[in-house]
């Protein structure tokens, strides 16, 4: 079951370099603003990534405590970084 | 319009112009695409180049730092009499009928009755308190397997006395750490060098089923001098006794089910390590006979002829606790300790005492002080030489202490009249630490951090660490929680029920 994860893992991080990429030819973001999304998408892995282990091994509890500690701050920042900076050049994303 | 030379001309440079847009817009979104795969990749590299970095630094940091400032000892350090240890105390009825005073300093550990004798009820450890079949954890159906875990032939009423148990106190020369030498091979193995040596040595051991084999030095500190034999009320000596001088320890580290030793305290608990001195004379007798069989001299020993955890640290395979305990990376102190002496020279692969900041750690982390039922283990911020719970200052009560090294110290007595009251072996200070952990990638990575991490974040990820549902002790949830964990034992498919975790939550 952890090599099943690793592989999920391996996939959505495939994903989120894709996006990174789009989103990179498509808005024009600060360098800062860069640092700020790479550092939440990283964390929304790593709380996941650990809630699934933490859901292998049986303590539901350290999983879930995992997804608010880690991810949950990774998801509030990029949905603050795409309301300030992203949204407002939102018609460069679908040309 | 069609007929007009300009309209001609508009209309011709209507469609060259929109073929010009065309090809700039093919162009456009050729090197975006072009733009889009070489950030991915490049973007992509670079966080694999990222991830294999903090990988290879992780790898290394849990391979640990050399110590050198182990043992730091002052003027008052000898090596240890094994008399003094309070297991011999607790299971000498010569002993403590020999020396009143420490028997009254039992009894003023918690107002216990006129008639209080331990040795008496050490002889019937746990068989003393009857099963609470309301009371998880102190079942019949837990006590069973308490008693069941101990090897079959292994109870006080057995040939000469001489058991597992007996072992498990100390003593020397039991019939799983026999100093018979007499299946020793005539000729001597030589071996290319010592690493061929030391490598088939942890092969061995691993295949036997250590955790882990370190091997160090013999260290007169260390060795109990003079070794004493509580069933015969004997002293022993390494140069007239022993049968022959050694050169080497080899140290190997059992592992004890994480599952089990999380009910603590409770008779399953206790189950856990009694299964772990089991396994430990398994390791240590195999071992034993290994080197005989390779024509060198060897004994095997359990808590018998050494301070077991000092063996560790010098073997490099962990650091010393706030609870006294050998403090394994990736385990913690959920582990069973023994030993194997021999005459064979290790030459240059000797392994080192080694820093991952454990002990470091456990000077803001006190969760197994605050776990201990019988406050047995100090609260102080640093390690010291002597002694400094909460009766350390009474003359003559710190005999079952090494004064001299720096460490935590405990106070042994408590420890153990807590076992004699609950009939059990306890094991909160081992299931409450930070650094028990199932072996699961996280804990890997919080173990590879530690050493880089301030002072001040040891005290909140001691304090993350039941918050994030790990350390409990006195739960009975936790007991329910074993008894299920033999759900999917016969195909077992995350092969992670030996002595790490369960799957079930």
């Amino acid at each position: 079951m952890e090599l099943a994860q690793w592989f999920c893992f391996g996939i959505l991080f495939t994903l989120m370099s894709a996006g990174l990429a789009y989103l990179s030819i498509k808005v024009k973001l600060s360098w800062w603003v860069w640092g700020a999304l790479i550092i939440s998408c990283l964390l929304i892995l790593f709380g996941l990534a650990w809630a699934g282990a933490s859901f292998l091994e049986g303590v539901a509890q350290s999983g879930a405590i995992a997804l608010i500690c880690f991810s949950g701050p990774g998801i509030l920042a990029i949905s603050w970084i795409w309301k300030r900076y992203i949204r407002p050049q939102a018609a460069n994303l679908s040309s | 319009m069609t007929n007009d030379p300009s309209n001609i001309n508009q209309d011709q440079e209507g469609v060259e112009s929109t073929i010009v847009s065309e090809k700039q817009s093919d162009q456009g979104t050729d090197l975006s695409r072009r733009t889009f795969f070489k950030r991915f990749a490049v973007g992509g590299g670079a966080a694999l180049l990222g991830g294999g970095a903090t990988y290879a630094a992780g790898s290394a940091s849990v391979e640990g730092r050399i110590a050198k400032d182990y043992p730091e000892t002052n003027e008052d350090f000898k090596p240890f009499r094994q008399k003094n240890t309070t297991l011999s105390y607790a299971a000498s009825p010569v002993l403590a009928a020999r020396d009143n005073t420490r028997m009254e300093q039992f009894k003023k550990l918690h107002d216990k009755p006129a008639d209080y004798f331990w040795p008496k009820l050490f002889q019937h450890f746990e068989h003393n308190v009857p099963y609470d079949n309301s009371r998880p954890g102190f079942t019949q159906l837990d006590g069973a397997l308490q008693h069941a875990s101990w090897m079959p032939w292994a109870n006080w009423s057995g040939p000469k006395g001489k058991m597992l148990l007996f072992g498990g106190t100390g003593v020397p020369n039991t019939p799983p750490y026999t100093w018979d030498q007499s299946d020793k091979h005539e000729n001597k193995h030589q071996f290319t060098d010592a690493k061929e040596a030391a490598d088939a040595v942890r092969s061995a051991g691993r295949l036997f089923g250590a955790l882990r084999v370190g091997i160090a030095r013999n260290d007169k500190r260390w060795n109990y001098d003079p070794i004493y034999d509580l069933t015969q009320d004997k002293e022993l000596s390494w140069e007239k006794d022993f049968p022959f001088k050694p050169k080497s320890v080899i140290v190997m580290v059992v592992p004890m089910d994480y599952d089990g030793m999380a009910t603590a305290p409770s008779r399953v608990s206790a189950a856990t390590a009694g299964i772990g001195y089991t396994q430990m004379a398994v390791l240590a007798g195999a071992m034993k006979h290994f080197m005989n069989g390779l024509g060198y001299n060897a004994v095997g020993a359990g808590n018998d002829l050494a301070i077991s955890g000092a063996y560790g640290i010098m073997a490099g395979l962990g650091e010393g606790g706030r609870n006294n305990c050998l403090l394994v990376p990736g385990y913690g102190p959920r582990v069973r300790i023994c030993k194997v002496f021999t005459d064979f020279d290790f030459e240059d692969e000797y392994d080192q005492p080694h820093t991952w900041g454990i002990t470091e750690f456990c000077k803001s982390c006190k969760k197994c002080a605050d776990a201990c039922p019988s406050q047995a283990i100090s609260h102080s911020t640093e390690p010291s030489f002597y002694p400094d719970h909460e009766r350390a200052k009474e003359p003559g009560y710190n005999w079952s202490n090494h004064i001299g090294v720096k460490k935590f110290h405990t106070d042994a007595k408590r420890c153990v009249d807590y076992w004699l009251e609950t009939d059990s072996d306890c094991g909160a200070c081992i299931a409450s630490c930070t650094f028990n952990e199932p072996d699961f990638w996280h804990h890997w990575f919080i173990m590879a951090i530690n050493p880089f991490t301030p002072k001040l974040i040891h005290g909140l990820m001691a304090e993350l660490h039941p918050a994030f549902g790990y350390g409990s002790t006195q739960n009975p949830e936790k007991v329910k929680k074993f008894w299920r964990t033999g759900e999917g034992m016969r195909v077992n498919k995350h092969n992670k029920s030996t002595f790490g975790t369960s799957n079930i939550s």
